[in-house]
């Protein structure tokens, strides 16, 4: 049996297994967006810190928060998954999970960069109209802070396509158990073309999110700083 | 010389008590961790539909002072009274719908398109779609701006001078009666911000607001103001008078200081021709020269083409005209850059209505009573 045999046999399969793995991924990074976003503009008002703090100190704390939560992305994956087994148990919401936990720094970073990227003239201007703080975040700041927070989501996608895998040695069905089956077979011809199937489907995958984030793009970000 | 002389004095007033539209009462601020008040127990009123220019050396308190009308900036004491409201403690941001705000840097929001971006305040005020488009095609209109054109457009498709344009559209939608202006043309090349100061002096006219202007440029400052506020170290206020009283008569060393050597020639620039008797000339008729008054010849259509005659003089040096609607200070700029001892004045038609000669200027220059 070649590859290209094995592709005509089992690519029903494949697709089946490459829309779990990417529903995965997907859930993963809306939810950590949605964390992302939140504490992000949180960090970004008042930076967690009381406001008699200098300004310095602020932004000094700002800082460290974020290289923090940067230290979750050096936990290897197979401890963290290790970790989570104890609370989430196996399959699927154990590599949700961790993902989540994955995708959070590089959006984060993002939502604090673009809302710090914003012109203060702009903000200033906003204020003097008579906008309240809720109505300035919704109306002016995120649409501004919108194309580097998508681009955070983008790397983060990326990230989080190449870890998912790890999964499968925690039962998550998609392309995790796939691969990991087929390390288990290596030695025979399905063993192998199952995980080079497995690594092209995720190849696929992240193509895929590529072209939905470029639409994404062209949908979401205003007309007026479009490049 | 039949109508009445009177000294040459700029500003009358408006006539009848002019309202207060806001007022500052003891207003302090002292900033968190600094010792001495940015702004010290400063005590303030504009009368409605009066331009009032803040000015001062920088730290002088001047941006915080337009910044605590709209409460950008808290005032740490005293009172403020917007338009008979006492505002201090009102809510600030319903505040500052009633009250125009333009800054130095614009601050257009870039997502939104022209229209969307003067249409910010009357959308909070809950305006109906149909009101807000007609206002904002009025104001497009009043900045000069044709809407048609400009409407949809993003503010990254301007210029300075027209991003400002509509910055000041965007401060005076909902038609506050009273606008901040934060050094709006401080950053516009000097060419433009003359343009710019000349439509909002026009459009003053048509709008009558009442408007506080921070500026660090004098000239700007007796240009465009009905009454200039200058700012002394420490946050206190040193003299609060016409540009005319304030460049005449310092109220105090400070002030004489501050408005310098180059006073008297600014001054020029408060005169305005069409307030001035000008020295007479003679149209010629083919005929001899006539006593002491220069004789100008006029092509077909009636306008001064050349000097006949001019007393004092051997050889008539070239026509200059400046128009009616011009200050002194154009007309001295006229005469030096052609280097002659007289211009002639010419009304909108460029019919000649006198000239103005150098003599005339360094001796004994009169003013009209101000028509009513």
């Amino acid at each position: 049996m070649t590859f290209l045999d094995y592709l005509s046999q089992e690519w029903v399969e494949l697709v089946i297994l490459g829309r779990i793995s990417f529903l995965i991924v997907l859930y993963a990074v809306l939810a950590a967006t949605a964390v992302s976003v939140l504490v992000g503009i949180a960090l970004y008002t008042n930076r967690f810190t009381p406001e008699s703090w200098s300004r310095t100190a602020r932004k000094g704390s700002q800082d460290t928060l974020l290289v923090a939560s940067a230290l979750a992305l050096t936990v290897p994956s197979l401890a963290l998954f290790g970790l989570l087994q104890k609370w989430v148990g196996l399959g699927a919401t154990i590599t949700i999970a961790a993902l989540v936990i994955y995708g959070i720094y590089p959006i984060l970073r993002n939502v604090v960069a673009g809302l710090n990227a914003v012109d203060p003239a702009v903000l200033e201007a906003a204020k003097g109209v008579g906008m309240g703080a809720v109505r300035r975040m919704i109306r002016v700041q995120l649409p501004l802070a919108w194309p580097v927070i998508l681009s955070g989501l983008r790397v983060a996608t990326l990230i989080l396509i190449a870890i998912h895998v790890v999964g499968g040695a925690f039962g998550t069905p998609g392309y995790p158990d796939l691969l990991v089956d087929g390390l288990a077979g290596y030695g025979t011809p399905g063993g192998l073309y199952a995980v080079v199937s497995a690594v092209i489907g995720c190849v696929v995958i992240a193509l895929v999110f590529e072209l939905v984030f470029l639409l994404v793009k062209r949908l979401t970000t205003p007309r007026g700083i479009r490049v | 010389m039949s109508e009445a002389v009177d000294s040459v004095s700029v500003d009358e007033g408006r006539g009848g008590g002019p309202r207060t539209m806001i007022s500052l009462q003891q207003v302090s601020k002292t900033y968190p961790k600094a010792e001495a008040p940015a702004v010290r127990e400063l005590t303030m009123d504009v009368p409605e539909g009066d331009i009032v220019m803040l000015i001062g050396p920088s730290g002088c308190g001047k941006t915080t002072t337009l910044k605590m009308m709209n409460r950008l900036i808290e005032p740490t004491g005293g009172r403020i009274v917007l338009d008979g409201d006492d505002v201090t403690d009102v809510n600030a941001d319903e505040l500052r719908r009633r009250i125009g705000y333009v800054i130095q840097q614009v601050g257009l929001f870039p997502h939104l398109t022209i229209a969307a971006n003067i249409a910010v305040v009357p959308k909070m005020l809950g305006w109906d779609r149909n009101r807000t488009a007609k206002r904002v095609d009025e104001l497009l209109h009043l900045v000069g701006m044709e809407p048609g054109q400009y409407r949809d457009r993003y503010p990254r498709q301007l210029s300075g001078g027209q991003a400002q344009r509509v910055g000041v559209a965007r401060g005076l939608a909902a038609d506050p009666p009273l606008m901040l202006m934060d050094e709006p043309f401080g950053a516009i090349d000097p060419i433009t911000r003359e343009r710019l100061q000349d439509e909002f002096a026009g459009l003053q006219q048509q709008v009558r607001k009442t408007i506080c202007f921070v500026t660090h440029d004098l000239t700007e400052a007796v240009k465009l103001g009905d009454k200039i506020a200058v700012f002394g170290p420490g946050g206190t206020l040193e003299q609060y008078d016409t540009p005319d009283e304030v460049l005449t008569r310092p109220a105090n060393e400070f002030v004489a200081e501050f408005v310098g050597s180059g006073a008297a020639v600014r001054r020029l620039s408060l005169l305005e021709l069409a307030r001035l008797e000008l020295d007479e000339v003679v149209i010629s008729t083919g005929g001899a020269p006539a006593g002491n008054h220069p004789v100008v010849a006029l092509d077909d259509a009636g306008r001064p083409e050349r000097w006949l005659s001019v007393p004092g003089t051997d050889q008539p040096p070239p026509l200059v005209t400046v128009p009616l609607t011009g200050t002194v200070y154009d007309a001295v700029d006229v005469m030096l850059d052609a280097g002659v001892p007289l211009v002639a004045v010419v009304d909108g038609d460029g019919e000649s209505r006198g000239a103005l000669r150098w003599q005339t200027l360094i001796g004994d220059l009169r003013a009209k009573r101000r028509r009513p």
